[in-house]
């Protein structure tokens, strides 16, 4: 009896370990089999898209992604909303461990980020295709080339964010100034709107706002400068850059612009819009909705202003939607791509608050162009809108997120719209941070 | 079932040895059951702790791998040794900012200790002396602890961020002209010092108030009796009695303060021009906007490693006062 107690307590003790090293080896096992692959199946093509407008967006986007009836053989789609929380790391973990999505929105730079990983699916037989439907030709004019990367097309254009000059047309009556046509007449327009008061270089560079920083690449882009070279190298000190840097010091000196922007957040400057103090400004193409109020009739987007070197520029950001490798159908990917840019258009006539659309027969619905202010974007600042690799080139790269949003920019643009740095200083310091960033 | 008698058991009882089997044995047993015993503790806490080994130090072991590459937020990269240590403390592109993070980080959480502390104790005995209201005044001050941070930035940035914020605007009927609060980068981190002393102050006061609970009443009495000034009460009794609960707070301020992201983040971003950037927002900042992993987790490493000896020694310090 003791001798088969004994030998009952060591198997019931060495089962149990073996018992719950199985069971603990269940979940390692699952992690270990890997993600969906490229197996195919019923699995569903995973449509991974962010909020990119008001609360109307993604119900929309949802209904238009799940209305999607795949032809024979070929997967559905299944609609995910992914938040801007955290999006960079939502995404490459995801990515990593083979559970992210077969097509998806995101940053404007993540397309060139994974696509430098080999995790990209590139675009060119799905814009081949539509060069037989009517898409390709569709995209405004552009759009396409700031996608392409050495291998092939990384994405396809999906909404615009672009940076305009807005002006309050009240404030510049009331100072009796016209609307600015070039830097000297911008100069004076800021000069009149002092006199009663009112800044004429609206911005914010502040916690979250990096608008300041665009508008002060979009003042190098405009005078024929820009950050990177045609090798795609930092390329910051040029006259061209020290010319716009000095002029915006200019503005900085003679008090045309808000001591205290550096630091405003967005709603600080929408604040400073609405309290009437700034008469013009640059900012994002939805200024006067985001105002609200009686900014909706008082903000008008003026023409680009040409520059001293009598070139036209500005920054945009042309935003995107990406295929990746690990998809269920690669055919069914670019089907269903196909089917969201044939029945996309709502997301622009329904107010849902996206960026401005990529194609142009979006441009042309009549709810489109019953907004005069986004009409004149897409005519006229659209056509001369360069990417961050401007003047080197068009399309985007690896190498601009060491620019967009980064501490670098923000110390840069802070240190100009603070006013006590000169320009040179202030760009070959940007210039020294983007390369060290480069090489690390 | 046993052969011994009951008079032998007793026996066996009064010399301790058990009451059943031989002495000998039943300690066999005894240790038998013992490791039995232990083996299914073992067992029973084994997924417990396999799973807080997952939580708390696999991260932390990944992290320091991550603090020796040179990789993004979506790959890897190659292992580099110690360069993003020595590119951070000595001789890279961070150096600067660094440093720079590193002295705002020592005055932020100077300010935030001993600040918070001061308003706190000075609260906690003005709550013990009979004032109208004391309840209600203790809820209000509360509050600042309680309402969520981002809501506090938010009004804190509302009262101070443009001319037309109200204490521009008392700044300038004082005759103080245009005060930049937050653009100015000496007021901006006095500023955002004066936030963190402000959302903290509460915790302190309820700590000081907890300790100034347990002080003994009859200690003050007899201090009177023996002619004691309220000065000297509060100097050679107050302070001391609560010294264990003022060293405990001093330990977990302190690790609130350098660890304090949203304060921070949500007032100034970390500007201007990284003037209000302690080590925790560089590191985000580092990892999150920059997209370089190796050198933020380095950071992020350090800074604990100061934090950790920083605690030792308060922590040394609640003992010292444990003994007096």
């Amino acid at each position: 009896m003791n001798g088969n107690s004994s030998i009952n307590t060591k198997f019931s003790r060495r089962g149990f370990l073996g018992l719950a090293g199985a069971a603990a080896s269940i979940p390692l096992l699952a992690a270990c089999s890997g993600g969906s692959g490229g197996g195919g199946g019923n699995k569903p093509i995973k449509f991974w898209n962010m909020p990119w407008g008001n609360t109307a967006f993604n119900p929309l986007d949802q209904k238009i992604t799940e209305a999607y009836k795949p032809a024979n053989g070929l997967p559905s789609a299944a609609y995910q909303e992914i938040q801007w929380a955290n999006f960079t790391q939502t995404f490459s973990s995801a990515v990593a461990s083979n559970t992210g999505p077969a097509v998806s929105s995101g940053g404007g730079t993540q397309a060139f980020q994974f696509e430098s990983q080999g995790a990209i699916a590139y675009a060119d037989n799905l814009l081949n295709s539509w060069k037989n439907n009517g898409l390709y030709n569709d995209f405004l004019p552009g759009l396409l080339d700031a996608m392409k990367v050495p291998k092939g097309y990384a994405a396809v254009p999906y909404n615009l964010d672009m940076r305009v000059l807005w002006y309050s047309k009240p404030l510049l009556d009331q100072a009796g100034a016209k609307v600015p046509t070039d830097w000297q007449s911008y100069l004076d327009a800021c000069a009149a709107l002092k006199k009663i008061g009112v800044y004429g270089y609206g911005t914010a560079a502040g916690a979250g706002a990096f608008t300041g920083g665009h508008i002060l690449v979009s003042w190098m882009i405009n005078n024929g400068g820009g950050l990177f070279d045609e090798k795609q190298q930092p390329n910051c000190v040029t006259q061209e850059n020290i010319d716009a840097m000095n002029f915006v010091l200019e503005l900085v000196s003679k008090g045309y612009i808000d001591p205290a922007s550096p630091t405003y957040t967005s709603a600080n400057a929408q604040a400073q819009w609405k309290a009437k103090k700034y008469g013009m400004g640059f900012d994002t193409a939805g200024l006067a909705q985001n105002v609200g109020g009686d900014a909706l009739n008082d903000l008008a987007v003026a023409s680009p202003l040409t520059s001293p070197n009598g070139k036209k520029g500005a920054l945009f950001f042309p935003n995107n939607i990406m295929m990746y490798k690990n998809t269920p159908s690669q055919e069914g990917s670019e089907a269903f791509l196909t089917y969201y840019y044939q029945n996309m258009t709502p997301l622009w006539t329904q107010a849902t608050g996206i960026g401005l659309p990529p194609l142009k027969s979006i441009t042309q619905t009549k709810e489109f162009q019953a907004n005069a202010n986004n009409v004149k974007v897409i005519n006229e600042w659209q056509p001369i809108a360069k990417t961050w690799a401007a003047p080197g080139g068009t399309a985007l790269f690896l190498g601009v997120t060491t620019v967009d949003g980064t501490p670098a920019m923000d110390t840069f643009t802070q240190s100009i719209l603070g006013g006590k740095t000169d320009a040179k200083s202030a760009l070959t310091t940007l210039q020294n941070s983007i390369k060290a960033n480069l090489k690390s | 079932m046993s052969t011994t008698s009951i008079a032998d058991r007793m026996g066996r009882a009064k010399r301790g040895v058990g009451v059943s089997g031989t002495g000998r044995q039943g300690g066999r047993r005894r240790n038998k059951s013992l490791r039995a015993k232990t083996w299914t503790y073992i067992i029973f806490t084994a997924p417990a702790l396999i799973l807080l080994l997952l939580i708390n130090l696999y991260p932390v072991i990944y992290a320091a791998f991550q603090s020796l590459r040179n990789g993004t937020l979506i790959d890897g990269g190659d292992f580099v040794g110690f360069t993003n240590y020595v590119n951070t403390l000595v001789a890279g592109n961070m150096t600067p900012a660094f440093w720079q993070a590193a002295l705002f980080t020592l005055i932020f959480t100077l300010v935030g200790v001993f600040g918070s502390w001061a308003v706190g104790l000075v609260l906690a005995l003005l709550l013990r002396t009979r004032i109208p209201a004391r309840g209600l005044f203790k809820v209000l001050l509360l509050l600042p602890w309680i309402v969520p941070v981002v809501v506090s930035a938010f009004s804190w940035n509302w009262l101070v961020a443009t001319p037309q914020s109200p204490f521009p605007m008392l700044a300038q009927a004082l005759g103080l002209g245009n005060v930049l609060f937050l653009a100015d980068p000496t007021l901006a981190k006095v500023t955002v010092c004066v936030f963190k002393v402000w959302i903290s102050f509460p915790f302190m006061m309820m700590m000081m108030s907890s300790a100034l609970a347990a002080v003994d009443n009859n200690v003050y009495e007899a201090a009177k009796v023996d002619g004691a000034g309220s000065w000297q009460v509060f100097r050679e009794i107050t302070l001391p009695l609560i010294s264990r609960s003022t060293y405990i707070s001093w330990i977990l301020m302190t690790i609130f303060c350098v660890n304090d992201f949203p304060t921070i983040f949500l007032l100034t971003g970390g500007g201007p021009v990284g003037s209000t950037t302690s080590l925790v927002v560089l590191a985000y900042r580092t990892v999150f906007q920059d997209f370089q992993v190796g050198p933020g987790v380095a950071i992020a490493f350090m800074t604990t490693v100061v934090l950790i000896v920083v605690s030792v020694v308060l922590y040394r310090q609640i003992r010292k006062a444990s003994i007096e």
